[in-house]
């Protein structure tokens, strides 16, 4: 099986089809930025921002009873006594209402507690056993916001002289563009996932784009290696042997992204919800990032 | 083929030994996975940096604390330079042991002022009051104010509290209370002068339960030097209007005049008593921080994770269920296109996995879901090695090669794609480690473990694996190395 990838036909369509995609990932952030209620690039999570977030199962017969989130709130309002708190209060039932999750501005523990036991009154019994709960001062959000932001420009940079390094000027310059192509998209998409579905960002969101990072150059290395061996084993046009070398790698490349993102599915599927959104990052990013390995990495190097 | 040989048995004696290390070091696993609680303690510092040895001193009073609340298998350690990290497995209530360390807890003794009993009586009445209004709110009652209580409470005073009756909805109304409070244990606290005996001059602190009633009261036990001090101010203040506080952390949690029998020698025996209403619980608690002694720099709690053991037991499971069907997808996607090589990189990868884990016990790694999704990606970046060796492999084969030269020139080939795309990973993962929270730091560490334990089985063990099998006449068929449809070409 060969493959015929007409790269340099389509070199047009395949920029322009990045820029579309770039285009659209800075105006979700822009939009966000402005727009939203939030006045932040992207949704950010109360890793970053603090707060208080509850999941606990209740203990029902066999099947938990209907309640709605407004009863239950207004429940909680007689009986609590932090107004505060109970002003910003969201509530959700899950998973056939089994699963009660709660967000809040930051409580201390013994505010949580003393909610727990109000909600244990009025839904309960509960189920302590499978609590699930993050209590984040507003300080160390701001602490961990910083501190992967920090991470992100670190590892970039380091990446990058890497890069430099290693190949020519060129070269490193388009990898790097491709890099950069790849974090801002996945970063639009959940910027506007934040503007649509309220998806939230949290560390393991840099934690993903440090990783689709290092993916990202990965894929891109390995073609521009094959670019550079042909250049000295082949003797044909500067375009085409790019174009071959594309051929020649598409096979590993899609490949590799296959074999990676299988576990990513299963984590998806099959993992523990905290790691949702986090594989989900990886699995575009992964895309992405072979999109821009196979198709806009060497396009950018092709000659008129 | 001998060196070949001399490495099957060296990846069959790694095998025995990781065996041999998940079996007798269990594999520690984080609270995550077996539920617990994890309290984040920040030291706060008003200027400049936190010290290594403040650090250090802040880390032994808490350690200290920790000891003498008897929580079981607790683990206390820093982070970065300022910050601890008190993990609590099993089912233990963080609520305690919140409200022990996060106290300063510095103790200090204070005489009153001459000529300033009066003052105190307004003070201490309003403090009663506010006392009684925060009681009320805590309990979710309404708060109860009649004019008579207005009557002892300063104008300053009286504007808020007015606010409080009448706009009970206000969402900072305990926040004012709070307020209110500490300015009256600020004033309070003025009225008294420090004397040099403090609680740097404890030995030992108890507590028991009071003779006339149910309360509690803490038993202190001064060095000889604090026992001598504390003769020393008392006999000052015997038989005067002027009262001892005790002062923990600006907040005086006694009041207690010493009698005119004392005037000749204060009290001796280098011991006092503080009775100040104390539950049971709240008795233990200032024991156990009266024992720890005070910290050198305030901390906070800036962060409390709880999970219940239940749903850390589910954690583990949902995790092993991902991990063996993201391995078992891999592998059929594998053997589908590579045939016999496909075959040769599951070897590998079983490989991968068991010395992967054998490394986590030996480090060790805790492994938390973080960690997991970290060696979850990685079996991705594992297989990727051997997808690039193939390749180079099946297009020497296409070539017209013999089978061993085609292995050996691909692997030969590829090894320098395999270890640039493996440093970038490694650069990331080098780097959330160095930088990240505890959280990411079980990722990185598991992903930068599996790219460098996969540099080894892609490169070694498939290697050696694939040999091996060549030395098999019926596994030495080009066509078990190429997918059925491809061969023709």
């Amino acid at each position: 099986m060969k493959y015929n990838i007409e790269l340099i036909k389509n070199k047009k369509k395949i920029i322009g089809f990045s820029i579309v995609l770039i285009l659209l990932s800075i105006l979700g952030i822009l939009y966000s930025t402005f727009n939203t209620s939030y006045k932040k690039p992207i949704n950010l999570g109360m890793d970053f921002v603090g707060g208080n977030e509850l999941r606990i199962e209740r203990v029902c017969e066999a099947e938990c009873s209907n309640l709605s989130p407004d009863s239950v709130l207004e429940n909680l309002r007689e009986i609590s006594k932090n107004k505060k708190v109970l002003n910003n209060l969201k509530l959700q039932f899950q998973d056939n209402y089994k699963l009660i999750s709660i967000r809040t501005p930051y409580l201390s523990i013994e505010e949580s507690n003393n909610l727990i036991s109000n909600l244990d009154n009025i839904v309960g019994p509960l189920n302590y056993e499978s609590k699930d709960s993050r209590l984040i001062g507003p300080k160390l959000g701001k602490r961990l916001l910083t501190n992967c932001v920090t991470s992100l420009l670190v590892s970039l940079f380091a990446i990058s002289l890497y890069i430099t390094i290693r190949f020519d000027k060129k070269y490193a310059l388009f990898a790097l563009l491709a890099l950069f192509h790849d974090l801002l998209i996945v970063f639009g998409i959940f910027s506007w996932l934040g503007i649509i579905f309220s998806v939230e960002v949290n560390s393991l969101f840099a934690v993903s784009l440090l990783t689709i990072a290092g993916y990202s150059v990965n894929d891109t290395v390995v073609i521009f290696d094959r670019i550079r061996e042909n250049f000295k084993s082949k003797n044909e046009g500067y375009n085409e042997i790019i174009q071959l070398s594309v051929n020649e790698s598409f096979r590993r490349t899609t490949f590799t992204s296959i074999t990676t993102l299988i576990p990513l599915l299963s984590i998806i599927l099959f993992g523990s919800y905290s790691l949702f959104w986090f594989s989900l990052a990886l699995s575009l990013g992964i895309i992405v990032g072979s999109y821009s390995s196979i198709l806009l990495a060497p396009s950018l190097l092709l000659k008129d | 083929m001998k060196r070949r040989q001399g490495w099957l048995f060296f990846i069959v004696f790694l095998l025995t030994l990781s065996f041999y290390l998940l079996i007798n070091y269990p594999l520690q696993l984080g609270l995550d996975l077996q539920g617990g609680s994890q309290l984040t303690l920040q030291i706060i510092k008003e200027e400049g940096k936190v010290t290594r040895d403040e650090l250090e001193a802040v880390n032994s009073v808490i350690d200290k604390r920790v000891n003498n609340l008897g929580v079981s298998e607790s683990n206390l350690q820093t982070l970065g330079g300022d910050q601890l990290i008190l993990e609590l497995p099993g089912e233990q209530n963080p609520l305690v042991a919140s409200r022990v360390l996060g106290k300063t807890a510095l103790l200090e003794f204070r005489t009153q002022k001459e000529g300033t009993s009066s003052d105190l009586k307004t003070l201490q009445q309003q403090r009663l009051i506010i006392k009684e209004l925060i009681e009320q709110y805590s309990s979710g009652e309404k708060i109860q104010y009649d004019d008579n209580l207005l009557k002892v409470i300063q104008d300053d005073l009286k504007e808020i509290v007015q606010e409080l009756n009448y706009s009970s909805t206000s969402n900072d109304l305990y926040g004012k209370l709070i307020e209110i409070k500490k300015y009256v244990d600020k004033e309070i606290t003025n009225l008294f002068i420090k004397t040099d005996l403090s609680g740097k001059d404890l030995i030992n602190a108890g507590r028991r339960q009071e003779q006339t009633n149910s309360n509690w009261e803490v038993l202190l036990t001064f060095s000889n030097s604090g026992g001598e001090k504390f003769a020393e101010i008392t006999k000052s203040i015997a038989g005067t209007n002027q009262l001892l506080a005790i002062i923990l952390d600006g907040e005086s949690i006694s009041e207690a005049s010493v009698g005119n029998q004392f005037a000749q020698t204060g009290i001796t025996g280098g011991s006092a008593t503080i009775s100040g209403n104390f539950s049971a619980e709240n008795a233990r608690e200032l024991e156990v921080q009266l024992k720890g002694g005070s910290l050198p720099l305030p901390i906070e709690i800036v962060e409390t994770n709880t999970i219940g053991a239940l749903l850390g037991s589910k954690n583990i499971f949902k995790s092993l269920y991902a991990a063996i069907s993201g391995l078992i997808f891999v592998g059929i996607f594998m053997i589908f296109n590579y045939r016999i090589l496909g075959f040769v990189s599951v070897l590998s990868l079983v490989l991968y996995g068991f010395f992967n884990l054998a490394l986590y016990s030996l480090i060790p790694v805790t492994l938390t879901l973080p960690g997991i999704s970290g060696l979850i990606l990685s079996i991705g970046m594992a297989v990727d090695a051997n997808i690039l060796i193939f390749e180079r492999i099946r297009e020497e084969l296409y070539d017209g090669n013999t089978l061993t030269r085609s292995i050996d020139s691909g692997f030969q080939r590829a090894n320098s794609s395999i270890v640039d795309g493996h440093i970038t990973t490694l650069l990331s993962c080098f780097v959330l480690f160095l930088l990240g929270t505890n959280f990411v730091k079980g990722f990185a560490a598991t992903l930068g473990i599996g790219v460098l334990i996969s540099l080894f089985t892609s490169l070694n063990c498939s290697k050696t694996i694939l040999r091996f099998f060549t030395t098999y006449q019926s596994l030495r068929q080009k066509n078990l190395y190429l997918p059925r449809n491809n061969f023709s070409n």
